[in-house]
């Protein structure tokens, strides 16, 4: 395996609160190659977003501990400087955002807010950069974009906005585009529009994608691995078919049990998992999920509450359980059949 | 000056409706006799004198190391609000007609605050017949208005013709009841002059430079009325009807530069008028400068800190405030620039007789009332003196006695008191007493509450709105038994003082007898007195009168004769107090070399 | 935008009318008499009624007040004064001076006054507040925030003199304070001002800091100031171009309604510092139940506030794109 464009190691997050240290983000690691998408799903505080935010070095200084690596293309992020972070955001690495309303300023114009991006980076002239904001609106299938340019964020359509948004993000062409619920708040025919346009950019210009999701619908359309996060840390990881089709943690399985079928089965009754996500204040002791997990009397020694189980991983896959790979086997054996013919 | 001193708001205006009532052109010798103990400079009250023909030629008396040149500033918190002599009552404005007017007589005051009445325009004090009905004054020569024009007794006799012009409303009267025995209809008696017509009642002779007034009545004092801003002379010639009073033409030492409405006013020398004309005024600095609009401890603040242009700075009429007493009186650079001296005018408790009836009730509360407490809030001793009289020290033929024990027991005698409404049958009579409802006064009610039930009344305190006082303490139906108010004489004879005040003929809505006392003694007394020849016997009648008034009826409990202090720069030389219109007199001061 | 004028003016004029319309009214049911003021200390009924008849109240209510508005419009005839100009405001009962004329006089100082505290507030008050919204939490916000505490509970009357024997009398800093016109002698205006400017403005300045401080921090938490980081722009542009631009919504209506109030008069300013502004002038009209005065000083305060809004309107919607003038 060559050295893989993005690779974070160890990665942990802290804040400094009034309460105390919030530990968002607990020690993650994953490599990502061009051209490939990722997906990384979990319930909203699950470190997922500021893991994403920690890549491009958005979080606040002055309460934000960062430790780990996060190497982009071999460069170090953590302890960039900000100016080289500078310069790397909206060029080499940029993002799209969940809400793109509240998102994009609402005072400046659309094609203003493109076109800044692209001068920045490049240094070109106005005109220029205002060529090149109508280029991307066109791409990004905004119709009339010689006149919409001019448009504030206000006077776009939902998806318009979130095109807009994307163009934004690829103006500069980057390597490696972030996306953070970027179909959330939008209905579902717009929804497949935005994947379908951000699956055609990828293979137009190979770019390498993170996904960010809590809806593993989402995944299965668009990512080629998958990451699942819990309390801060990765619980589980693989193909988008082996975490899809054969779960190998009690939460992933949850998940799949809390959203309806892949493929339509709709008689299926679904089963949320009981509780509520962790607090990263005060995070449970040993297997984070223990509190909410159906099996943890399964396991011998009580090791779920005590001891933090390691995340093994061979050839991309792995999970973080004490289950033996004998217990899943049975006791996840049920979704197996409920969920696969 | 304005009775509600105290009050922030109407202390910004002269003219509030309310402090109309206390003051005018009064005239009177510095002060009491008793000085206060902490370093008032000594004023030993003479009462006014009438002076001779040579008091009467000038120039006035050269002030020693006072020297010509320069510029005088003025500071005062509003402007002028009449400049036209005929619409001029008052005393604010008449520290500025004193430099630029001139009447048939006037006061001449020296370093002591003495004064006596002399001719200004006339060359004496004016000659009457005897039964005090005609009056014949004689100009002196050489008066000329600043055109250089002659001022004539045409002019003497068309500024009291004026006083019938509809647009002047705010002058006294009294000349005009006098010519015209009319009462209130004067008005009707005379068209005014405007048509061509003068009135008969006075007679000019050119030539001689006489003019003759033939009265409706006798009138021993009229050449005191006569020293009133409100008679003094205005040229046909120069008149301007309604707008003389932005621009009015002088015949005193000074004369209008430029004026811009409660800003500032420059006056400049007025090279007509010769100063071998006047015996009054001595006119050193060039020219003064007036700048209105400056609150009072900000002007005093410029006093004391004595830079600039404010070294040559007087206040034109305003006193220190209490904010600063202290601090002027125990710093000894600051005392060397302050003066002071008492008000001509009575601070006094109206009691409404119509309404406490009982001679002995109205007796109790003079005993009771407790002056001294009232004093300290003014401000102690240097406040002023403690009155026990109607008349003050100033007019003529004042004579202090003490009916009441108020010197020896200036706290309240709330046994004496208790005593006389038990005799009467009172003890615990209700008594309504009316304030405004300014910060001072709601200061002193406590300690008159305190006394009076101290003393075996059942006291009710009545707030009023201070900008309404006046008003509604003169509505003669009013609910009030008791009235805080002020009086100040327009000339120094008690007849300015107890008419006004205690004629039965003058009760009524908007007229000063407040006590409505009607007594036939007394209105007969008032008509006899008013008409002895020799001022000096009329005083002594006066003040048995008074006294006889306070005895037999008691219709008021005598308060203070209030003084003030006054600041001046540094390089301010002859300053001193205007004892008749409670100021500067701005025509004595100097710049020092 | 021309609708929003021509909807707005006519609103605004209507306001003033009913504006005048209760100033006339609540004068008239206060128990004092304006003619009591120029009759003078010998006040007969006969003098009175001459008054009343001299400053034009001698008529009814209704009649007074039609009066007074044809006057605005198409002019008024005085008998002692002749014909008054439209816009007529009529003549002081006090001084018989033109009001027009008198606000006129008195407006440009209390425009300086105004203005000047402005730019002054701004300056410090906005400054302070980015300083402290960008020092979040440290010494420097702490400092800024407490001392604009202690400033905004302090009294003009106090520390005006207070600051007038320290820095004039004292010190010998400064210019005792004193309205030169600006067009007579510019320098003379600016030191003469200095100190009420600073006085005055010392109030303002710790309510733009505590605001420009919470603005600025609501602003930068916002998601579009996120968004611009991720762009790639630095933070000084994002701070200055986005969260600023964010935060001045409110401040410009603020600054709008307050520049409104001052040009009304600052009263006690006014009185503090001896200065003849449309402040010190209200108060006289008041205690001198000056009608005409009065009015035409209420006017003058109440356009002044309701002009600024709808400038205060018009501005905003230059500054955020999504408000759309109707």
């Amino acid at each position: 395996m060559s050295t893989p464009f993005l690779s974070l190691r160890d990665l942990k997050v802290h804040f400094s609160t009034e309460d105390g240290v919030v530990k968002a983000v607990d020690g993650l690691s994953f490599d990502l190659e061009k051209g490939k998408t990722l997906g990384i799903v979990g319930e909203s505080g699950s470190g997922k977003s500021v893991t994403n935010m920690a890549i491009l070095g958005l979080h606040d200084p002055r309460n934000t501990t960062m430790d780990g690596e996060i190497l982009l293309d071999g460069k170090e992020l953590i302890h960039a400087s900000e100016s080289e972070l500078e310069k790397l955001r909206g060029n080499k690495m940029s993002m799209i955002f969940q809400d793109a309303l509240a998102s994009l300023s609402p005072y400046h114009t659309i094609g203003a807010q493109i076109a800044e991006t692209y001068r920045k980076h490049t240094g070109v002239s106005k005109k220029e950069a205002r060529a090149r904001a109508i280029e991307m609106l066109r791409r990004v299938g905004i119709p009339q974009p010689d006149i919409r340019v001019d448009d504030y964020p206000h006077q776009f359509s939902g998806g318009m906005r979130q095109r807009a948004m994307i163009a934004m993000a690829l103006v500069c062409d980057p390597e490696l585009l972030i996306a953070d619920e970027p179909t959330t708040a939008l209905d579902v025919t717009v929804q497949a529009q935005i994947m379908d346009l951000l699956k055609d950019l990828q293979q137009e210009f190979g770019t390498a994608i993170i996904f960010i999701t809590h809806d593993l619908g989402v995944i299965a359309d668009i990512a080629d691995d998958v990451l699942v996060m819990y309390g801060g840390r990765c619980v589980e990881r693989g193909t988008k078919k082996q975490v899809l089709s054969a779960p190998d943690h009690p939460y992933t399985l949850g998940l799949l049990n809390s959203m309806p079928s892949l493929d339509g089965a709709v008689d299926v009754p679904l089963s949320p998992i009981p509780g509520s996500p962790p607090s990263l204040l005060n995070p449970p002791s040993g297997c984070r999920f223990h509190p909410r997990c159906g099996f943890t009397e399964k396991v011998t020694g009580g090791l779920c509450s005590t001891e933090r189980p390691a995340l093994e991983v061979a050839e991309g896959r792995g999970s973080a359980c004490h289950l033996t790979a004998d217990q899943k086997r049975d006791l996840f054996a049920d979704f197996a059949a409920t969920r696969h013919n | 000056m304005s009775l509600s001193r105290r009050n922030f708001v109407i202390a910004t205006s002269v003219a509030a409706a309310g402090s109309t009532l206390l003051s005018a052109c009064s005239s009177g010798g510095g002060g009491g006799g008793n000085t206060p103990t902490d370093g008032a400079t000594s004023y030993t009250g003479a009462k006014v004198t009438i002076g001779t023909k040579a008091d009467s030629t000038g120039p006035a008396p050269e002030i020693p190391g006072a020297k010509k040149g320069g510029t005088i500033y003025g500071l005062s918190p509003q402007d002028f609000s009449h400049l036209d002599p005929q619409r001029i009552y008052y005393a604010y404005n008449s520290t500025a007609a004193l430099l630029l007017h001139r009447c048939l007589t006037g006061y001449k005051t020296d370093s002591a605050g003495h004064q006596t009445l002399v001719g200004d325009l006339a060359t004496d004090t004016g000659t009457a017949s005897k039964d005090n009905k005609t009056w014949t004054f004689t100009l002196k020569e050489g008066l000329k208005w600043e055109d250089g024009s002659e001022l004539t007794v045409e002019d003497v006799r068309h500024g009291i013709e004026r006083l019938w012009a509809p647009f002047i409303t705010e002058s006294a009267t009294y000349v005009q009841l006098a010519l015209t025995g009319k009462g209130a209809k004067w008005r009707d008696a005379y068209e005014g002059p405007y048509k061509g017509k003068h009135l008969d009642s006075i007679v000019t002779d050119k030539a001689k430079r006489t003019i003759t007034f033939h009265l409706a009545e006798p009138k021993p004092d009229f050449n005191f009325t006569l020293g009133m801003h409100s008679y003094a002379a205005t040229s046909p010639k120069l008149d301007t009807k309604e707008k003389y009073d932005k621009l009015p033409a002088a015949c005193g030492p000074y004369k209008i530069k430029a004026h811009t409405t409660d800003k500032s006013m420059v006056l400049i020398r007025n090279k007509n008028w010769d100063p071998a004309t006047d015996s009054i005024r001595n006119a050193y600095p060039d020219s003064f400068e007036f700048t209105f609009g400056i609150n009072i401890l900000d002007s005093t603040d410029r006093f004391i800190a004595d830079q600039g242009n404010d070294q040559y700075a007087v206040s034109i009429y305003k006193e220190v405030p209490a904010e600063r007493i202290q601090k002027v009186l125990t710093d000894p650079q600051l005392k060397a620039r302050s003066f002071n001296g008492l008000l001509t005018g009575l601070y006094y408790y109206a009691i409404n007789t119509k309404r406490v009836t009982d001679l002995k009730v109205r007796q109790a509360l003079n005993y009771a009332w407790p002056l001294q407490q009232i004093r300290q809030i003014y401000g102690g001793p240097t406040a002023g003196e403690i009155a026990t009289s109607i008349m003050s020290p100033d007019l003529i033929g004042y004579e202090k006695y003490d009916l009441y024990g108020k010197n020896t027991k200036p706290q309240g005698d709330p046994e004496k008191s208790k005593a006389l409404l038990k005799e009467a049958g009172k003890l615990g009579t209700k008594v309504v007493y009316a304030f405004p409802n300014d910060p001072t006064y709601m200061k002193t009610k406590v300690v008159i509450e305190n006394a009076l039930k101290a003393a075996g009344f059942t006291p009710v305190m009545k707030p009023v709105d201070q900008t309404t006082y006046y008003d509604q303490i003169q509505q003669i139906n009013n609910s009030y038994d008791v009235m805080w108010f002020g009086w100040s004489p327009d000339w120094p004879t008690a007849f300015t003082v107890i008419q006004p005040l205690f004629d039965g003929a003058v009760i009524g809505n908007g007229l000063n007898n407040i006590s409505q006392t009607n007594i036939s003694w007394i209105n007969e007394g008032i008509k006899k007195n008013a008409v002895i020849p020799d001022q000096k016997e009329a005083g002594k009648a006066w003040s048995a009168l008074d006294k006889r008034i306070m005895q037999e009826v008691a219709p008021i409990i005598p308060e203070t004769f209030q003084r003030r202090y006054y600041l001046h720069g540094s390089k301010v030389g002859g300053a001193q107090m205007d004892p008749q219109f409670a100021s500067t007199l701005l025509y004595k001061t100097f710049v020092k070399a | 935008m021309l609708r929003f004028l021509i909807r707005r003016t006519l609103g605004a004029a209507v306001i003033l009318l009913i504006i005048s319309a209760l100033v006339f009214v609540l004068f008239y049911a206060a128990p004092r008499d304006p003619a009591r003021i120029a009759c003078g200390k010998v006040c007969t009924p006969e003098t009175l009624a001459l008054v009343k008849k001299n400053l034009g109240i001698d008529h009814s209510l209704p009649v007074q007040y039609w009066d007074w508005l044809k006057g605005l419009f198409v002019g008024r005839d005085y008998t002692s004064f002749g014909h008054c100009d439209a816009p007529c405001l009529g003549y002081s009962f006090q001084n018989r001076e033109p009001v027009l004329a008198t606000i006129e006089d008195r407006f440009p100082t209390t425009l300086s006054l105004a203005l000047g505290s402005s730019v002054v507030f701004l300056i410090f008050g906005v400054g302070t507040g980015m300083l402290a919204a960008v020092k979040q939490g440290k010494a420097l916000d702490k400092i800024a925030s407490s001392a604009s505490l202690i400033a905004s509970s302090m009294q003009i009357f106090v520390i005006g003199v207070l600051a007038t024997y320290l820095f004039v009398d004292q010190l010998h800093l400064l210019d005792r304070a004193n309205y030169t016109p600006f067009t007579e002698d510019p320098g003379k205006w600016f030191t003469g001002l200095l100190v009420p400017w600073l006085v005055l403005s010392l109030i303002f300045t710790a309510n733009y800091t505590r605001m420009t401080r919470s603005q600025m921090v609501e602003s930068l938490s916002e998601d579009f100031v996120r968004t611009a980081r991720a762009k790639g722009l630095s933070r000084r542009t994002v701070f200055f171009r986005f969260a600023w631009r964010g935060a001045m919504g409110p401040i410009i209506t603020i600054f709008g309604l307050d520049l409104g109030q001052l040009l009304g008069g600052a009263i006690i300013t006014e009185y503090t510092f001896s200065l003849q502004g449309i402040g010190a002038l209200s108060v006289k009209a008041v205690s001198t139940n000056d009608l005409p005065v009065l009015l035409g000083v209420v006017l003058v305060a109440a356009a002044a506030i309701v002009i600024f809004n709808i400038i205060v309107d018009a501005v905003y919607a230059l500054v955020d794109p999504r408000v759309r003038l109707a």
